[in-house]
């Protein structure tokens, strides 16, 4: 798409659009495992969890782990990525940018 | 904008001192000497985990696996690969160091041990560094038997494509400030290179490597690196490394830079009270830190990107401190971050390669 790239993400049959650069170190975010996380606390009720499953990106070159679907930085609340709206129409995955 | 050209990553020459290339066991079978070939066969056998294959890089993982995390491939298996990963980091020139022989000092058996380093270095020097001249080696020694490490050196002493002597600096049984190891550092110095202390992060019954009352990696992760660094570096200003060998150049690689003002500080307030335990130093023990050579990487990563200038000027990082990737590693450090530091542009010359240059002897 011109000269940005994003990665496009199917989950749980809806999509969602990110773009395909960590703002830790500019790595190819998008090209990373998709995969759950943990989490533990009192809204577990102190116990392991895993949650989030399906809906976490975590970045090929350092591991910073991503929520697809709010494009929030699970650790570092200060980072949050751009969401772009994505539609589907006869068949096609549209982007608006 | 004046007449001059801004500067940018690509018009600066980048030295990374700290790359590492992957030897798998079959490899080294070809090198090895009778019978460790005959147990490197055996080893290549085995399914290959990250730094971690039984005899040959006793380092064992104790973390419990969960999907997620890096995906992307961490070894580089041949010079035209390498070269081709550090175009585009922009990396111009960069010094190779092993992958499983990150943790050679733990390997218990002395003779294979030191067979691993030999095979290593002479596989190192047919198949990347003559190869591809951009790509300098480190020699790599078994601190088990100093003896035949000086041997190695003097091996390869007319092969000017090693540009440093590697000591692995984890797991050690013998800390390198001990006086076993001066055959090896007079051979060094006469073959006119420098010693590059490198850690791997580790858990090991050996000191300070007992690691195991941590639960996870981002503890021992994080104390492993530093803490080989720490232990190393009071070891050879105890017995006055840097006074008995004055024009030996040591560099510590890969525990990042937070821990050398801490480490200087305490030990310039211990030197007024205790002087006459280490009778060699002639001055403040900061003052020999700051004649030290560090890697930068990992580089540290404070929210305010200017606290890493101002950590540097505590140890003289201008004059001192070489970019260093770990390429292609998971905490590998993209040269963009560090170019991008808030420094001068003299200071952001010299650490990106004037300092690796002197330290080195590179010619460029």
């Amino acid at each position: 798409m011109g000269r940005r790239e994003l990665g496009i993400f199917n989950i749980g049959g809806e999509y969602h659009a990110i773009p395909n650069l960590c703002p830790h170190q500019r790595g190819p975010l998008c090209e990373g495992d998709v995969s759950g996380t943990l989490d533990f606390g009192p809204h577990t009720d102190w116990t392991l969890d895993w949650i989030w499953d399906g809906e976490v990106v975590s970045c090929p070159w350092h591991s910073l782990e991503f929520h697809v679907p709010t494009g929030r930085c699970v650790g570092l609340d200060d980072i949050r990525l751009r969401k772009f709206d994505v539609s589907l129409a006869n068949g096609e995955i549209r982007v608006r940018v | 904008m004046g007449a001059e050209q801004r500067e940018t990553l690509e018009t600066l020459l980048v030295v990374d001192a700290d790359v590492h290339v992957h030897e798998d066991p079959a490899a080294l079978a070809e090198y090895a000497e009778a019978p460790w070939d005959v147990a490197l066969r055996e080893i290549a056998k085995l399914p290959e985990r990250y730094l971690d294959l039984p005899g040959m890089s006793p380092r064992a993982d104790y973390r419990v696996p969960f999907p997620g995390g890096s995906n992307r491939r961490q070894i580089v298996t041949s010079a035209a690969e390498l070269r081709d990963g550090l175009d585009g980091l922009g990396v111009d020139v960069a010094v190779l160091f092993p992958d499983h022989l990150l943790t050679l000092a733990m390997v218990r058996e002395r003779g294979f041990a030191v067979a691993l380093a030999r095979a290593y270095n002479q596989w190192l020097y047919e198949h990347w560094l003559l190869e591809e001249p951009t790509l300098k080696g480190a020699l790599t020694i078994a601190p088990q038997d100093p003896r035949a490490a000086a041997d190695e050196v003097r091996r390869h002493r007319d092969h000017r494509q090693f540009v440093c002597v590697y000591l692995p600096g984890s797991g050690l049984r013998t800390l390198y400030g001990d006086e076993s190891y001066d055959p090896l550092y007079a051979a060094a110095l006469e073959a006119g290179w420098p010693l590059v202390i490198h850690s791997v992060e580790a858990v090991f019954p050996v000191f300070p490597f007992q690691l195991d009352g941590f639960r996870t990696g981002l503890s021992v992760h994080a104390l492993a690196h530093p803490l080989s660094m720490v232990a190393n570096m009071l070891s050879m200003l105890e017995t006055g490394v840097p006074v008995r060998f004055p024009d030996l150049k040591v560099a510590f690689m890969e525990a990042g830079t937070a821990w050398i003002p801490w480490l200087a500080n305490r030990l310039d307030k211990e030197y007024v009270e205790r002087r006459r335990e280490v009778p060699l130093l002639q001055t403040r023990p900061s003052h020999y830190i700051r004649r030290f050579f560090y890697g930068t990487q990992p580089i540290e990563e404070p929210e305010n990107r200017g606290d890493v200038v101002k950590l540097f000027e505590l140890f003289d990082g201008e004059n001192q401190a070489m970019f260093a990737s770990d390429w292609p590693h998971h905490d590998f450090d993209h040269p963009q971050y560090v170019f991008g530091l808030p420094f001068t542009a003299e200071a952001r010359r010299k650490i990106m390669g004037e300092n690796a240059v002197r330290f080195f002897g590179l010619e460029v």
